[in-house]
Order: C-alpha cells, then sequence, then structure tokens
C-alpha cells in the first residue's frame, strides 16, 4: 500500500519567494506571510447574539466586536467578519476550534479556517500608497486607526482587512484572504509594490 | 454609486450585487397558479422610488434592503432585510 505523507504547506509557497522585489533601494513596502496559526469562524445561531457576545466576554475577556473593529487579547485576536461573526486568530492551539467549543456551544457555530486562509502583513512606508491600488477603503490614520477592520474585497476577491499594531512608527495593515485566491492576490499586491520596491518574507510570528 | 452599508458603512458599487425588486411576496400555498404567477414571473417597471434588495458580497455578506430612485439613482434608505441572520433584524 502507498504510504503518504501529509505536509502542512502554505498555499503560498510557490509564490512566495523571499528577499528583495521591484525597484532597489530601500524597500518602501514589506510584505509577510504569516504561517501556522489557528483561526476560527465563530458565527452567532438566530436570535443568540446576545449570548455569543456573553460567552466571547467570558471566554477571552474582552468584548468581541460588533462593529467593523479587532479586540486583542494577550493571544488571541477578535476580528469582526460580518454581523454577529466573528474570526478569532492565535497561534499554539490554546484558542483553536477544540479549545473554543465548549464555549460557545449554546449560542454559537464555530468552523476552523486555519488552513482555509492566508495571512498578510503590509507594512512600510509605502503600505498604504500600495494598498490604495487594490482597495477603496479610506486608510488615513484619521479614519482607519489600530484596530479598525472591515469586510472589503480586493482586486475582485473578498478579504478581511484590520490595522495592526504600528511597528517601528509605521503601520501594519493585515489581510486575510481565502486560501485558493490568495496567490492571485500575492500577484497583484508585488505588482502593486513593485515600483516602491519591496522585502518579501515569511515569518511564524502573529 | 455607493451604497452605505448598516454594517460596514459606505462602499463602492462593486462590492454590492443586485438582486431585484424587494416588493414581491411569496404567495400561500392555496393562492393559486395567477398569484404564483406574478409572483414569479412579472415586475413592475418602476420610474421613481423603488423598493431592492442588494447583496454585499464583496463585504460582510450581508442582504441589504435600499430604496432607491431609478431615475437619479438617489438612495434615502438602506436597512439589512429581513433573515439577513443580523441581530438588529430580529430571529
Amino acid at each position: 500500500m502507498a504510504e503518504f505523507s501529509w505536509d502542512i504547506r502554505s498555499p503560498l509557497e510557490r509564490a512566495l519567494v523571499s528577499g528583495a522585489y521591484g525597484a532597489p533601494g530601500d524597500a518602501g513596502v514589506a510584505l509577510t506571510e504569516i504561517r501556522n496559526f489557528d483561526l476560527v469562524q465563530v458565527m452567532a445561531r438566530r436570535g443568540k447574539a446576545a449570548e455569543m457576545s456573553k460567552a466571547a466576554k467570558g471566554r477571552f475577556d474582552v468584548a468581541a466586536p460588533e462593529t467593523p473593529k479587532v479586540a486583542r487579547t494577550a493571544d488571541a485576536t477578535l476580528i469582526w467578519s460580518g454581523p454577529d461573526q466573528f474570526f478569532v486568530l492565535s497561534k499554539g492551539g490554546k484558542h483553536g476550534i477544540g479549545a473554543l467549543g465548549q464555549a460557545f456551544a449554546q449560542s454559537a457555530s464555530l468552523s476552523d479556517q486555519s488552513h482555509a486562509r492566508v495571512l498578510i502583513s503590509v507594512s512600510g512606508t509605502k503600505a498604504r500608497a500600495m494598498l490604495a491600488k487594490l482597495s477603496s477603503i479610506d486608510l488615513h490614520p484619521d479614519v482607519f486607526a489600530i484596530g479598525a477592520a472591515a469586510a472589503t474585497s480586493m482586486d475582485h476577491t473578498s478579504v478581511t482587512l484590520w490595522r495592526s499594531a504600528d511597528r517601528d512608527g509605521l503601520a501594519v495593515f493585515s489581510v486575510l484572504v481565502f486560501a485558493t485566491f490568495a496567490e492571485s492576490l500575492w500577484h497583484t499586491m508585488l505588482d502593486s509594490a513593485a515600483e516602491y520596491g519591496l522585502a518579501i518574507n515569511h515569518s511564524e510570528d502573529l | 454609486m455607493r451604497i452605505v452599508c448598516p454594517f460596514c458603512g459606505e462602499r463602492e458599487l462593486g462590492e454590492f450585487t443586485y438582486l431585484g425588486d424587494a416588493k414581491p411576496v411569496r404567495p400561500a400555498a392555496d393562492a393559486g397558479e395567477d398569484a404564483v404567477y406574478d409572483y414569479v414571473y412579472l415586475r413592475d417597471n418602476i420610474a421613481g422610488m423603488m423598493s431592492e434588495n442588494w447583496y454585499h458580497g464583496g463585504g460582510c455578506r450581508a442582504w441589504l434592503k435600499v430604496t432607491r430612485n431609478t431615475l437619479t439613482h438617489e438612495i434615502s434608505a438602506v436597512e439589512p432585510a429581513a433573515g439577513a441572520g443580523a441581530a438588529k433584524v430580529g430571529a
């Protein structure tokens, strides 16, 4: 009998080539794929939104976002993904699908999206200029502050976009995209950022 | 044209899909053939204010009821459609 080995591989394994890309010199945009995360979609059952909010507060000690925002705890990020639903993004299984089932058993349906999405972090001095070519969301710091989120489209592809904590004084944007659309969006991002110069990498750190 | 999604805020038209007149109501099972024919096939061609179903598929994936003037594209109201799964609509 043939033996199969099931390796976990990123959907961007072929497309992502670490290093510099595009215009030479200092990179204006840093694109980093974040790998090996736990992602759980939590959706309230009909009429159970208030119960779900209570369960989330009990489990995470912060309120689940009810408007397009993210809520952070020490080891998890709750990301608004639509009315009465949110994602739980974390690492190491502590808030994975197995760990959350009991807390939401009475109020919400969970589905494991850990291997169904690709998480791309966009930063650098030209991050906004590059994203402005792909998104119609106003990313001005006055409008899209740290913790703001949006369920929107980039290049006709549904994405969940939010602004993470700043790094080195610069804004960091996170993009969650369906795994099978990730390669296409990745190439679009490379094209958009090429004129600014890119630093491409992947990381295990959320 | 932009639509102010009650969940997401103002978004471009490309994120939405038009799903037609929001007025027709599914007739009762014993309403008769004419009522069903009317419900399935017959649509008013309104020049003016119209209640429409739109789907925010490129965003929060909620169904919306949009009141739009078909002559000017002016939108006077946007609300979650019944059964959109949203708490504010009621279960």
